[in-house]
């Protein structure tokens, strides 16, 4: 009964998912009428992107059901989310720098039709689609020369080059001043009109309220309600998005904190990131957390203290005295530690063996006048701390491509805690790490502030900044936008600071 | 720890799994009793001197070569260099003392080397196009230098290195001996040395190894500049073994070096090789040269088999990693 329309274009019932082990949804469901604008909220990490991706064709689902316009549907892949009328726009945008405007808008029918491409209708209908959402952007011109406002509207106009019927953003106002912002409301409202179904991720609930029907909120996985916009405020909708209980992961802080700070930042501005004046001190023994949403600015403010992005102005003070750190050999130099949100890429060595890994910062202890490694120093150094961070592995010289992300991680840290660091800087210290070998990185950290060093980590677990640190910075939007000492930790405050509101 | 030889061998389909491992040096055993097999030549000193002599020049840029290609990077500028420095060291020694000459000529290569390195480390610029560049530079300069001619050794510093190119000490050849003492230093180094271990873990991941406050700018300088003064040690080796420096020498060196690098089981990718095995490289290229050379084998089928034996060795190398 297929001319039987229902009173939903996308109804997803019952959806689960899981990442090896990790369950990521958990019986989420999702519906959205014809002509909506439905928000999507949550969290980080909280299985919004998961979500959309099921229902886009770039992961599977493990249960569950999708329908589209009464008919069920099982994209297997983008391609097949595409056909069905389904557009998404993601976060981290997807374009191919080195094409035109009007090649990118038509990338996926380059060579599905006609062997020989009309450029200029190609063009022509590019500049259209461009000209009616209201940007002035040269359908023609290079994707490389155009600003990142620009990439975001050329994407959006991409998802709109089909025949799109459900359209799914993803936090697409990130870059976009309130001008920009406008005139996207105003087109998606047009299209919600013209009877598209549209699914709209952001952080930003102002924006919600203005635009939005109806919002579907997640938490952890699993969706803690869907009503109309008219029915809900802000309160409510932060209510929704937190309200999980701590559970007994942390541990008691023992360290004392000095008087003094070991470490002070002042004014501290980015040459090429979002990230600006931002100023604040860590005493000795004090784990200090950093909260905020991504894209606020904490990862760049910590590369940028280490020396590893580049510094337009500011100051730092160690134990009172000005540093400069111009790289991260500089801040190396200066006992700083800093351990990378992207294990993989920036924090270990894959290929190389646990004893390699720990060594490489560690060679002034091991390794004498003229660079020779003492073999006897390096393996008591190496077998120290593989037993005291519990690292389970056979040998020392395991790869550590071949360990569990847990062990991984913890390889990331013993680099830092094999040499005396006055200042650790800590991204994400237990992303994609499971429970067991979490509670022993906390009990780490806690450690590693007894000895008197300035812990600062950064974290998008909310209950884990909480459990950890001794006071928490809230960064919106490239500074620090509020702090909160222990005794006001709330998942509600935290969020409040973090979409830019004061607290009740 | 690591296992021991023995307990390798014992572990389930353990002997496999060695041989496959220590692939290169197997090859290179296989090789000789196959040469010595084939031909009574093979194993007579003078047979073994030449071919030690002959892999002696190729194998020291090539161990310049590995520690390039350990970091990332690929050194394109070596056979070249070889010409240039070939023609820079024979005019010296016409005229300047001895000592000075190889001191000069080391000295130059060194320059020459921290081009590329300046290039690669400070302006970003593509390994393969910076020493792609400096190749023809240098190759142009040799035959700039030397007026397009060879230029013979004419004084008794000429003589000297002459006859300590063309001697031996028990049975091995001088020249021999100095690329062997070239292969121990650089598997000292890179094995005990914190040198040894920056370059391999900038191989392996350059942005951790940035982040974990390695200047990799450095060090990335350093090994270009290391394997141009390999080229220059290796160009007073090939000149003083034939008494003159030309500027056609080196022709396609770099490309046998890249070759014997590889079939010493090192990624291109940076990260893994050693010298031990680029020693192995180098004397398996050399011996597939002797015995096709001792069967009468005309050089272009060489270059056929040379190519086979180089896919072969990475095909096996693809088998191990699994």
């Amino acid at each position: 009964m297929q001319n039987l329309e229902s009173e939903y274009r996308v109804e997803m019932t019952g959806i689960s998912k899981s990442f090896g082990v990790v369950s990521v949804l958990d019986n989420v469901n999702l519906k959205i009428k014809h002509g909506e604008i439905h928000a999507l909220l949550g969290e980080n990490g909280a299985g919004k992107s998961t979500l959309v991706k099921i229902l886009s064709g770039v992961h599977q689902k493990d249960a569950g059901q999708v329908v589209l316009n009464g008919k069920e549907i099982n994209p297997k892949n983008t391609h097949d989310g595409q056909v069905l009328g389904i557009s998404v726009v993601y976060q981290e945008l997807s374009l191919v720098n080195d094409l035109s405007v009007a090649e990118n808008i038509y990338l996926h029918k380059l060579g599905a039709s006609k062997f020989w491409m009309n450029w200029k209708e190609i063009t022509n209908d590019a500049q259209q689609l461009i000209n009616s959402l209201g940007f002035e952007i040269d359908a023609s011109a290079i994707v490389r020369d155009l600003s990142i406002v620009q990439k975001q509207v050329v994407e959006i106009a991409k998802a709109l080059s089909e025949d799109t019927k459900v359209l799914v953003l993803d936090e697409p106002t990130t870059v976009f001043d309130p001008t920009d912002a406008q005139k996207l409301f105003d087109n998606l409202l047009r299209l919600k009109k013209e009877g598209m179904s549209i699914i709209y991720i952001s952080h930003h609930l102002e924006e919600i309220f203005k635009i939005a029907d109806s919002i579907t909120v997640l938490k952890d996985g699993v969706d803690t309600g869907s009503m109309p916009v008219s029915e809900i405020d802000t309160d409510g909708v932060i209510r929704l998005m937190i309200g999980r209980e701590l559970k007994d992961l942390y541990p008691t802080r023992t360290s004392k904190i000095g008087d003094d700070p070991i470490f002070e930042v002042k004014n501290l501005t980015a040459k090429d990131t979002l990230v600006h004046n931002v100023s604040f001190t860590v005493k000795p023994g004090e784990v200090l957390g950093i909260a905020g949403l991504g894209g606020s600015g904490r990862t760049e403010t910590a590369k940028l203290i280490f020396g590893a992005d580049k510094k337009k102005s500011g100051t730092l003070l160690l134990n009172g005295k000005e540093i400069k750190t111009n790289s991260p050999a500089d801040a190396v130099g200066f006992q700083i530690g800093f351990v990378s949100e992207d294990r993989k890429e920036e924090g270990v060595f894959l290929p190389l063996s646990i004893r390699k890994n720990i060594s490489v910062t560690s060679f002034s202890s091991i390794a004498g006048k003229l660079g020779f490694i003492s073999v006897d120093k390096e393996y008591a150094n190496v077998l120290s701390l593989i037993e005291k961070l519990n690292i389970k592995t056979p040998s020392s010289e395991v790869n550590v491509k071949n360990l569990s992300g847990g062990n991984q991680q913890k390889v990331a840290l013993a680099k830092w805690l094999s040499i005396d660091s006055k200042v650790i800087l800590i991204d994400e210290p237990t992303r994609g790490v499971d429970v067991g070998a979490k509670v022993e990185i906390y009990n780490l950290i806690n450690e590693v502030a007894q000895k008197g060093v300035g812990v600062i980590v950064i974290s998008s677990d909310m209950p884990e900044i909480m459990g950890i640190s001794d006071r928490i910075l809230v960064m919106h939007e490239g500074t620090i936008y509020g702090e909160l000492p222990k005794e006001k930790f709330s998942e509600e405050n935290i969020l409040r600071y973090s979409i830019g509101k004061p607290l009740k | 720890m690591a296992l021991t030889i023995k307990e390798q061998l014992s572990s389930p389909g353990g002997i496999l799994k060695f041989l496959i491992k220590h692939n290169t040096i197997f090859i290179f055993i296989l090789l000789v009793i196959f040469s010595a097999l084939i031909s009574d030549v093979f194993f007579t000193s003078v047979n073994l001197s030449n071919l030690l002599k002959q892999v002696s020049g190729i194998g020291i840029i090539s161990i310049g070569m590995l520690i390039v290609i350990l970091t990332g990077g690929i050194d394109l500028s070596v056979g070249s260099m070889v010409a240039l420095l070939a023609v820079t060291f024979a005019i010296l020694v016409n005229t300047v003392v001895l000592p000075l000459a190889i001191l000069l000529t080391i000295l130059i290569g060194f320059g020459l080397g921290s081009v590329a390195g300046y290039l690669v480390a400070f302006q970003k610029m593509a390994p393969f196009i910076a020493t792609l560049a400096l190749m023809t530079v240098a190759r142009g300069l040799g035959f700039i230098y030397s007026k397009g001619s060879p230029i013979t050794f004419k004084t008794a510093g000429g003589e000297f290195m002459s006859n300590f190119a063309n001697n031996s000490i028990l049975g091995i050849p001088n020249i021999a001996i100095v690329f062997f003492i070239i292969v121990i230093l650089a598997m000292v180094m890179l094995r005990y040395n914190v040198f040894g271990r920056l370059i391999i873990a900038m191989g392996s991941n350059e942005e951790a190894s940035r982040l974990s406050g390695i200047k990799v700018n450095k060090y990335k300088f350093l090994v270009y500049a290391i394997s141009g003064s390999l080229a220059a040690i290796a160009a007073i080796v090939v000149a003083s073994r034939t008494n003159l420096g030309s500027p056609n020498m080196g022709m396609a060196w770099e490309l046998d070096a890249i070759a014997a690098v590889v079939i010493g089981g090192a990624s291109l990718n940076g990260g893994k090789g050693t010298a031990l095995n680029t020693l192995m490289g180098v004397l398996i290229l050399g011996l597939i040269g002797n015995i096709l050379n001792l069967l009468n084998v005309p050089s272009y089928p060489q270059q056929v088999v040379k190519g086979a034996i180089i896919i072969f060795a990475v095909l096996l190398q693809r088998f191990e990693s699994k």
